[in-house]
């Protein structure tokens, strides 16, 4: 590794000794050979000392730290197993695994067809996929951050910065705070239809140095979620293409969750659901209307 | 570990679990409790812990744990409100002493600095900037921690630092210009 630009991108991991001892070699020895990169290494280190040094930010006043020495201290701990116990347990497994010694010959033959077992089964699989889907690629990093944001929110971690299920003030929320107007249509108002979603709310997501627009929501108790982000930030790239209505919509399946992306008028959005075939029920929470049936209906798997 | 050791261990870990707290709840009350929840839950499982474990990795993500559960039961999210300069500030440590009074000075008001561009910085980037350079956690046991791809670690941890550095910069452009 000797260009300058691979260099400065590993910068990072060599300062916080994340490589391997070869690479961590080769960027030493690049480093003493290149003065320009020498110059944004030693910047970049001071930032590092600089903000290591300036630890801890906070300290636990005397009387919680009085009162974690107290729980700490007289509360019981949890239980070991007295040794007897464990001598037992240990004595009763060994009677076992040692009783049947053509048991004991068998078990690696047994082991080995069941690896051939699973690897053909596996290997059957993917042929049986990449028939059926010739143009599949992995998924964009775009597709890749609206399906991890999805399953960091259900989990918990990403609570709603907004709480509210009417478009218009998730709208008025994200103006100023992203470089692009969100503008969320409400066809299940306008058209008197039955409610099939709910919008719940929206909150920032940080996505290459900027921030994206999250919104969330919940068909029949099931979420989804829909990123959106300018199209100079991100472009789907990857995927199974569908074309739908004159725009190429991407698919890919990401731990299991339904991962739609594609580019309109300047943006670029992810929709995240683990909705049946390619979650293009999903498509609804923006979609709703008799004439948008032909929007959807494309992206049907065939 | 006896439960001796652990006790005393434990508590080593106490200013930064209530720094990661704080960094969590956002609130002084809040952060206090969830470091008294986390302890409970320590103790309680202190016998799955072992012998060669990280004591502080395996705290971090107890308190982390505890938080996502109380989250969970409240369902009405963190409060967002954001510490003001003069909390943050009541809430740093004392100088280290030193001889030369204005060698001082001027660490003490570098680091200042450092702390509030750290504490103006978005939750997400704050948390990281303190896992990694201020509680030293490897890139896997951020990812661990946070449920979360080691590459998604290396990248958010690459813009919190650009967004630090940048912060800092124009905090030095600042004090040149006032020099002036």
């Amino acid at each position: 590794m000797s260009n300058c630009e691979e260099i400065l991108d590993r910068m990072s991991l060599y300062l916080d000794d994340e490589l391997e001892a070869r690479e961590c070699g080769n960027i030493t020895v690049h480093l003493a050979d290149c003065a320009s990169c020498r110059a944004s290494f030693d910047s970049e280190r001071r930032l590092l000392e600089n903000v290591r040094g300036c630890g801890p930010l906070h300290v636990a006043r005397p009387e919680l730290r009085a009162r974690m020495e107290k729980l700490v201290n007289d509360r019981p701990m949890a239980q070991f197993a007295p040794p007897e116990l464990r001598d037992r347990i240990r004595r009763t497994a060994d009677h076992f695994s040692s009783r049947s010694p053509r048991l004991r010959f068998a078990r690696p033959a047994i082991a080995i067809s069941a690896v051939l077992a699973v690897a053909i089964l596996v290997g059957l699989w993917l042929l049986n996929r990449s028939n059926r889907s010739p143009i599949l690629h992995g998924p964009s990093q775009f597709a890749m951050m609206a399906a991890d944001t999805h399953q960091r929110h259900i989990r918990g971690q990403l609570p709603l910065e907004v709480v509210t299920d009417v478009p218009q003030e998730i709208s008025n929320w994200f103006a100023g705070k992203v470089p692009f107007m969100v503008k969320l249509p409400n066809y299940q108002e306008s058209s008197g239809q039955e409610k099939t979603y709910r919008l719940e709310g929206a909150r920032l997501v940080g996505y290459k140095n900027d921030y994206a627009a999250y919104v969330a929501y919940q068909m029949r108790t099931r979420p989804i979620s829909l990123v959106v982000t300018s199209d100079k930030v991100a472009q789907p790239t990857d995927g199974e293409q569908i074309v739908a209505k004159g725009i190429t919509f991407h698919y890919n399946s990401i731990n299991g969750l339904k991962v739609l992306t594609w580019s309109d008028r300047g943006l670029t959005y992810a929709l995240v659901s683990d909705l049946e075939e390619r979650g293009q029920q999903s498509c609804v929470v923006c979609h709703q209307g008799v004439k948008d049936k032909d929007f959807i209906e494309p992206l049907k798997p065939r | 570990m006896s439960t001796a050791t652990f006790s005393q261990a434990a508590l080593e870990h106490l200013d930064s679990l209530y720094g990661y707290a704080l960094i969590l709840t956002r609130d002084q009350t809040a952060a206090e409790d969830l470091v008294q929840e986390t302890y409970l839950r320590a103790v309680r499982a202190f016998g799955q812990l072992m012998a060669n474990s990280n004591l502080k990795g395996w705290l971090f993500v107890r308190m982390r744990n505890a938080w996502l559960n109380q989250l969970r039961h409240t369902r009405s999210g963190p409060r967002f409100v954001e510490l003001d300069d003069e909390n943050v500030e009541s809430f740093y440590q004392n100088d280290r002493v030193n001889d030369d009074p204005h060698v001082v000075y001027l660490r003490k008001l570098e680091r200042e600095q450092i702390r509030m561009a750290i504490a103006g910085l978005p939750e997400l980037y704050r948390e990281i900037i303190v896992l990694r350079d201020l509680e030293g956690f490897s890139y896997q046991e951020i990812a661990t921690m946070l449920s979360c791809p080691a590459g998604t670690v290396m990248s958010r941890l690459g813009r919190a630092r650009a967004k630090l550095r940048r912060a800092l910069v124009s905090w030095q452009l600042r004090a040149a210009a006032k020099a002036v």
